[in-house]
């Protein structure tokens, strides 16, 4: 049928069927802007403005909007211009990957059209359409008000830096302080951090152009003529033999250009798990195997002319299986007798395959017995954590293709291009040289996308067919068939001496790895070392057994491990120091790490390549100065008080505040390492190409302040193009919370070479010494107060005398890894007669060391907590009898909306970190680490009930309040 | 899967035209196309058929069939719970699309905006080949066959007396586990509940006991049948305790 929409102001006849939704209408007519997010609508990623109301274009089919007008973010603004929505946006710091930025802005559009002074309420209900799960809507509802208060005229609120005074280390403490402007990042300075012109300061993201006008950035946003749809067949069965697989009435079908499984595809073994070389075993995964593990797991793919064949010629693959029985908790996986699920004979690396063992895991520091015998008291405690899933918006995306030279191109929603690269050769049966990855701009990626888990199907399917092709994962896809967070049975042990000292503890873990081992390793590694680094103690020892069972696949989880260990530790000190009569925080103050103390488990529990003679020792902490920032914010006094927590106007009500600590690592020491390549331009600019993978986190723009800072420049003479395998150098990815150290310091070191050429010629233009000049504003200044332009520099070099290309690279890899630290708190309020929590406040004072950009370093704050809340409060995935998740959509799902937030408050605590550049530390995953304990401590601050599992859904809390 | 649409302009033409076996009702499409059905169906697409506004009329309101849900959020004429009850239902995206004819259509066993027009003692009108009828809003959950060959085109509710409403889910805006909602003329109070059976539905107070509740795992029947007692007892007492409509 064609129909006509008015786009953007145009009248605009279209072709489309019936069924095609406004969506793909706008996507095929070249508005990349409106995202696809989930098939039922829920996440506003596609959303766009009708006659000028909000709607989400993939619940509208198009011959709906006939005869209407439709509004993009394309439509805002011209080349070189922005709306003041747009600018608002940027200037708050609201947009992290950008991916639904645009439905942001035209939510802002049409709420401002109808009402130009919204509330904070009527802000937050506009957006309530939209999902983020990164930002915690903090920063994109300031937007919206400051763009309102920008088109009325008015002067909008500050969104500088906020200096906070030190409360630690000083005789008196300031007074806590006014109301500070919601979205100015919070910083208490550090006096040993020198002064900087470009790092620390919240300069704009060197992307945001492109992301806040919706311009092609994204791997879908790229059309390629001939591209085939793929589709993958997943198991519906828990555990079964693929005894047959009829292919012909799917080959049969007109349009379909290839069906690939067992029978077809060259078995070659390989662990998905996106990490170096080599990969930790077990290799326990084939692209399409015999046998299927989970409910979800792959069965077989086409490739076909377009979606409805596609899902046509699945329909048509006739699977004969030999269902087997499963297992689908940890602690029955590895008992005798119960069904194994690996038993191929080529299976290569677990610890006992015949019991679903894994790996056991094994560390200590002497003899924990030792300790206990001596302890005055001994506390153990066992909690569960439990399967969550990630949820970018933009799910996995993949795009194949053979290019001019013959060579396979994979353009692909990937925090690891380079680790896809390497892994996926053997795969293909095509050397690494003929193959490259290219990572666009990505809508979140948070670990789940640190695997090579699609790219091998397009891989193949473009080798079968000699046609480009895409595979786009569905939401149900998303949650059933990507990677999720290992959980866990968590066994704390500890002894005590009468004054309180640790005198030994021991963590003994059961972890659940699903049907594969990916990331199953190295994420208990972590959780061995977290839950053993946080607090001193003589003795330590860890036990760690992984486990196969037949749940979709855990993988690599923004925390990695850590979330879990510091949901145990957390409520096993604090329920420690309630045992002992001691105050919370005072209690583990007598035993937590500080600077100068030995981080001594983990030499046994790094992946890395570390010298075994030097033991690493904490060398900045801020964890005071977190902590007394943290009880100012959120008035910590409170929770003595019985009136506030019991008010006598709300009988059913009560009232909490929790805190829990975390120390967290800084990339993985011996292992991360990253390269980056920068060169001058004839205007004194420059190109800087690194590895290193933004995943909407803002490294691209992190890494040019560090290089702008080196030689002298604004961040917008320095053109960032990174993760692309054939052009730019290695870097590990995005992981590990490495980017800003280990990047960045192969950033730094390769631009400080840069500088020595370019003073070299200076000093020669300016006839002085090259230790006499400086570098800033764009030029060289030398100290007799001559000058020349970095401009000119250029010009000579290139092209006038002793030409040469002033450029520079360099690598780097750490031998440290040091902690960064954080003080969260959370305040709750339980309904006792419901079991409704309901978190209101959430504040994380964390030392990230020197925050290279404290806007994008508050964002992760912000929106990590917000993350984490989910994991201690309403995410689950659930299962039925049979192994089949229940609830694989947003809704039944619950992650939290705009319109239900609590107050989020991030504080970045300056330490100067040596190791680091300009003194940087890691901030990426530390805020998932603390939110569940400190909720659970709140709950507990409440009302007196000690809940050992998360989530605290309302039947969960309702029971552990009956049953106290 | 769509393989027809039609959009036609006046109310005969559109009964003819569901009377086709393979018809659905396009009222915003929010519920039929977020979850496509493979078979082929022809859509028949309300939106000229001029059945949308909100009207009073005698002690109430009426409300056009394809009126949406944000106008009733929008709408001073709407009871103010109700039009809580109308935001809650859908985000922003979704409630500038979702009608009220589809909400009634669609019978979310957790639709609180059904609730809420249960309380406020819903009648609706069917357009059908021959006379329209009219049905009250219990009758048309309880039966779903009432709307075969028949499309909504309005829904009134009476707007004086008090109301409330409380819920419990995991968020503030998660979709409840239990919510109950009442309306009180000042003589007698009707209380309307979800998630205590597979329909929103009108709940005696004195036979709250006598519910079933079918579980889920947000909710065992156990769990479900407490709260229902909780928040019954809520918004009688907030009904009854001078809450305003």
């Amino acid at each position: 049928m064609t129909i006509t929409l008015t786009i953007n102001g145009t009248k605009t006849g279209l072709d489309c069927q019936p069924r095609d939704s406004l969506r793909t209408v706008l996507r095929k007519a070249g508005y990349k802007s409106v995202r696809f997010g989930s098939e039922t609508g829920e996440t506003g990623a596609a959303a766009v403005l009708v006659d000028g109301r909000l709607i989400t274009a993939d619940l509208m089919l198009a011959a709906q909007a006939d005869g209407h007008e439709v509004e993009t973010v394309e439509g805002l603004s011209s080349p070189g211009n922005l709306h003041p929505i747009q600018e608002a946006f940027i200037e708050t710091g609201a947009i992290q990957s950008g991916y639904s930025t645009p439905a942001m802005i035209l939510a802002a559009k049409a709420l401002i059209a109808r009402n130009p002074n919204p509330t904070e309420d009527d802000v937050r209900d506009a957006l309530s359409g939209i999902l983020d799960r990164e930002t915690g809507y903090l920063r994109p509802v300031h937007a919206v008000l400051r763009a309102a208060a920008v088109m009325r005229g008015e002067a909008p609120e500050s969104v500088d830096v906020v200096f906070l005074e030190p409360l630690t280390d000083v005789d008196r403490p300031e007074a806590p302080e006014a109301d500070l402007p919601a979205i100015a990042p919070r910083v208490v300075p550090s006096s040993d951090v020198p002064e900087t012109r470009v790092v620390g300061k919240g300069e704009t993201k060197v992307d945001a152009i492109k992301l806040v006008k919706g311009n092609p950035a994204f791997t879908d946003d790229v059309d390629l003529s001939g591209t085939l749809v793929a589709k993958v067949l997943y198991s519906p069965h828990a555990n079964a033999r693929i005894v047959d697989i009829d292919d012909a009435a799917a080959l049969a079908l007109p349009g379909v250009h290839a069906v690939l499984h067992h029978g077809n595809v060259a078995r070659v073994r390989y662990a998905s798990g996106g990490q170096s070389y080599p990969n930790p075993l077990p290799y326990d995964q084939v692209s399409f195997d015999n046998r299927v593990r989970y409910v979800g797991d792959r069965v077989a793919a086409v490739a076909a002319d377009t979606e409805e064949i596609a899902l046509a010629a699945i329909d048509l693959i006739n699977v004969t299986y030999e269902v087997l029985p499963a297992v689908f908790d940890e602690n029955e996986a590895i008992l005798d007798g119960a069904p194994v699920i690996h038993d191929e004979p080529d299976m290569e690396g677990a610890h006992d395959a015949s019991h679903n063992l894994v790996h056991h895991i094994e560390a200590e520091t002497g003899d924990v017995a030792d300790g206990f015998a001596i302890a005055d008291r001994v506390f153990e405690q066992t909690m569960r954590v439990h399967q969550v899933q990630q949820t970018p918006i933009e799910p996995h995306i993949a795009i194949s293709a053979w290019d001019s030279d013959e060579r396979l191109v994979i353009t692909s929603s990937t925090q690891v291009p380079f680790h896809v690269r390497r892994m996926v050769a053997p795969l293909l049966g095509l050397p690494v040289k003929q193959i490259r990855i290219i990572k666009p701009r990505i809508g979140g990626g948070f670990g789940v996308k640190q695997e090579m888990l699609i790219e091998d199907i397009v891989g193949h399917l473009t080798i079968a067919t000699g046609r480009p092709v895409r595979l786009e994962l569905t939401r149900e896809e998303e949650f059933m068939s990507s990677r999720t967070r290992h959980p866990q049975t968590i066994t704390f042990k500890t002894g005590v001496d009468a004054g309180g000292m640790l005198t030994a503890q021991e963590m003994r873990v059961v972890a659940n790895t699903g049907a594969y081992g990916t990331h199953g390793l190295t994420v208990q590694m972590v959780t061995g070392l977290r839950g053993l680094s946080s607090f001193n103690s003589p003795l330590k020892r860890f036990d760690c057994k992984v486990a196969y069972t037949n749940i979709p696949v855990p993988g690599a989880y923004r925390g990695y491990g850590a979330p879990q260990a510091l949901y145990a530790l957390e409520v096993h000190m604090e329920d420690i120091a309630d045992e002992l009569g001691m105050d919370a925080i005072d209690f583990r103050r007598l035993n937590w790490t500080k600077v100068g103390d030995p981080l001594d488990i983990a030499p046994q529990l790094g992946e890395g390549d570390q010298d075994a003679s030097v033991m690493p020792m904490v060398t900045s902490c801020g964890l005071e100065e977190a902590v007394a920032q943290g009880q100012r914010a959120i008035d910590w006094d409170r929770r003595n008080d019985p009136e506030w927590r019991q008010p006598s106007d709300k009988p059913n009500i009560r009232r909490g505040l929790g805190f829990a600590m975390a120390m967290h690592g800084t990339a993985i020491p011996g292992l991360d390492m990253g390269g980056a390549s920068l060169k001058i331009n004839d205007d004194g600019s420059f190109n800087l190409l690194v590895g290193a993978t933004d995943l909407g986190t803002g490294s691209d723009t992190v890494l040019a302040q560090i290089a702008a800072e080196v030689v002298g420049v604004g961040t917008d003479d320095i053109i960032v193009y990174s993760s692309d395998t054939d052009m730019t150098p290695f870097d590990v990815g995005a992981y590990a919370s490495s980017t800003t150290y280990i990047s960045g310091m192969a950033t730094k070191r390769a631009a400080e070479l840069v500088r020595t050429q370019i003073v070299a010629r200076a000093a020669l233009m300016l006839d002085v010494d090259a230790d006499s000049i400086d570098l800033y504003d764009g030029a060289a200044w030398s100290a007799d107060g001559q000058s020349v332009t970095l401009e000119k520099i250029a010009l000579s070099t290139l092209h006038q005398e002793g030409q040469h290309q002033i450029m520079a690279d360099a690598s780097y890899v750490s031998p440290e890894s040091p902690p960064p630290y954080a003080a969260q708190f959370a305040e709750v309020e339980v309904d006792i007669e419901t079991g409704q929590v309901t978190v209101n406040r959430l504040v994380m004072a964390v030392d990230c060391g020197v925050p290279i950009n404290p806007v994008t370093a508050a964002g992760q704050v912000e929106g990590g907590m917000i993350q984490a809340l989910g994991y201690g409060h309403c995410e689950e995935m659930v299962y039925d009898g049979d192994g089949r998740m229940v609830n694989p959509e947003f809704g039944p799902y619950k992650i939290y909306r705009a319109d239900e937030m609590p107050d989020v408050e991030a504080i970045l605590v300056q330490t100067m970190e040596p190791s680091g550049p300009f003194g940087a530390k890691a901030i990426a995953e530390i805020p998932k680490d603390a939110v569940a304990p400190a909720m659970r401590n709140a709950i507990a601050n409440a009302t007196g009930v000690r809940i050992a599992d998360i989530p605290f859904t309302p039947e969960r809390v309702w029971r552990a309040l009956q049953d106290a | 899967m769509i393989t027809q649409y039609h959009r036609p302009l006046t109310l005969d033409d559109a009964i003819a035209l569901i009377a086709r076996p393979d018809a659905v009702v396009l009222a915003g499409g929010t519920t039929i196309n977020a979850a496509p059905d493979r078979a082929a169906s022809t859509a028949v697409d309300l939106q000229d058929l001029d059945l949308a506004g909100i009207d009073v009329e005698g002690g109430g309101v009426r409300i056009g069939a394809t009126t949406r849900l944000q106008d009733l959020v929008d709408s001073a004429l709407i009871p103010t719970v109700l039009r809580d009850l109308a935001r809650r239902e859908a985000p922003s995206t979704i409630r500038t699309m979702a009608t009220v004819g589809g909400t009634i259509g669609t019978a979310d066993p957790e639709s609180e905006l059904l609730a809420g027009l249960l309380a406020f003692g819903a009648r609706v009108t069917l357009a059908r080949a021959g006379s329209p009828t009219e049905h009250s809003l219990d009758d048309i959950l309880a039966d779903a066959g009432l709307l075969n060959g028949s499309i909504i085109t309005a829904v009134t509710i009476l707007t004086s007396g008090r109301a409330a409403a409380d819920r419990v889910g995991r968020t503030p805006m998660d979709r409840p586990i239990v919510m109950a909602v009442a309306h009180s003329d000042g003589a007698t109070a009707r209380l309307a509940m979800t998630g205590v059976a597979s329909v929103p539905l009108v709940v005696d107070p004195d036979h709250i006991g006598d519910l079933d509740p079918p579980p889920d795992f947000r909710g065992t029947a156990a769990y479900r049948a407490g709260l229902a007692e909780v928040l019954a007892t809520r918004v009688l007492a907030a009904v009854e305790g001078g809450a305003s409509a």
